[in-house]
């Protein structure tokens, strides 16, 4: 009987473990919900904000404005990574480290200087294990990521660029397609790439206070600051999706575990009792 | 397509306030009044299509009599089409 009884143990620890992760994926499923309500209401700003700057800017005159300001030399770049500060959550964190990675090897092999920004307690641990040094790193900005905190972090940056200091800005952050798929995505916040010219017919003439310069001057910053928000939102939503998915799995593997678990457990309580009725049969034989 | 005051004068203004989080308002009025870089720019139906940068104060949105404030700090306003959009960082409604 003592297999039967070790057994059962591992039952009971699987069903204890399958309690957690079932518990995890319903709350990863109801943060989801509510980072991706977040995600939408964002959504119209940075829509206008896209379409007012495609209709004031004129492409020639692009090199004007700080912010545009097309390098002729790469010689140091930020890279500013998105993690998450909790685990579970499958490969999302790795994927998202191997990116950081992969970027930096390629412009190290352009002879260009990176640095190295990191936000999530994730993504400073796996650097810090590397040795790689690290520029800055947060781990204070939680599921609600806002927009004062977007702002603290690429407004260093953004002052950096325009005083040359550096030459470009990488955000990297794991992009929301759906729960089951959060890629990594690198995307370039400055210098700005302005917005085609498609997505905001202009012709419109417009009464402008004070000049089209000067509210470009003021808005483009603002267009910087919000691509920050918005992979911090897409990335947070992202995180639930990758923790929800991966909590489904681990719950379902335990499922088939308990399975496999229970049908060894009846077997060997089986054989016990087939056992023990054969030495009752063989000792009541032996008397007679 | 500056089309003079009140050739597309169907109806109301259509105001959206919007801050980086959320959509703060969105809905009709007859009058919005906003604190633009260099004094308050008052807006009626049929305005001629418009970009200022704010300053800090309310924008007041009247409708039916009732005025609503919104307090923002810097963004922009823009109108077109008897649609007033003002996008500031910082949004909210004013007590």
């Amino acid at each position: 009987m003592s297999r039967a009884r070790e057994i059962k143990g591992r039952i009971r620890g699987v069903q204890n473990t399958r309690k957690i992760t079932r518990t995890m994926e319903m709350v990863a499923t109801s943060k989801l919900k509510r980072a991706q309500d977040r995600l939408g209401s964002a959504r119209p700003y940075s829509q206008r904000l896209r379409e007012v700057i495609g209709r004031l800017l004129n492409p020639e005159l692009a090199a004007r404005y700080a912010l545009l300001r097309q390098p002729e030399a790469t010689r140091r770049v930020a890279i500013l990574l998105v993690t998450s500060n909790r685990g579970l959550a499958g490969a999302f964190n790795a994927n998202l480290t191997r990116a950081a990675r992969t970027l930096m090897s390629e412009l190290r092999a352009n002879g260009v200087e990176t640095e190295l920004h990191v936000v999530g307690r994730k993504g400073i641990s796996s650097f810090r294990f590397l040795g790689e040094p690290i520029a800055s790193d947060r781990a204070d900005i939680g599921d609600r990521p806002t927009a004062e905190e977007a702002d603290s972090l690429v407004d260093p940056l953004m002052e950096r660029f325009i005083a040359a200091e550096l030459d470009g800005v990488y955000v990297i952050h794991a992009r929301f397609i759906s729960a089951l798929s959060t890629p990594p995505n690198t995307t370039r916040v400055l210098p700005i790439e302005p917005p085609s010219q498609e997505e905001a017919p202009r012709a419109i003439d417009y009464i402008l206070e004070p000049s089209a310069d000067a509210i470009l001057e003021k808005i483009l910053p603002l267009y910087v600051r919000n691509s920050v928000y918005t992979a911090l939102l897409e990335n947070a939503a992202a995180e639930q999706g990758a923790r929800r998915t991966a909590m489904k799995s681990a719950t379902d593997n335990a499922g088939d575990m308990l399975q496999t678990l229970t049908r060894t457990y009846n077997r060997a309580r089986q054989a016990a009792i087939t056992q023990e009725i054969a030495e009752i049969v063989g000792g009541a034989a032996a008397l007679e | 397509m500056a089309a003079p005051a009140g050739s597309s004068a169907s109806g109301a203004l259509h105001v959206v306030v919007i801050s980086p989080e959320e959509t703060i308002f969105e809905g009709d009025a007859e009058a919005v009044v906003a604190p633009a870089w260099d004094g308050e720019v008052g807006i009626l139906l049929g305005h001629a299509p418009m970009m200022a940068v704010l300053g800090s104060g309310n924008v007041r949105v009247t409708r039916g009599g009732v005025v609503e404030r919104f307090h923002v700090e810097g963004g922009f306003l823009q109108v077109v089409d008897n649609v007033v959009t003002v996008l500031s960082e910082r949004a909210e409604t004013a007590a």
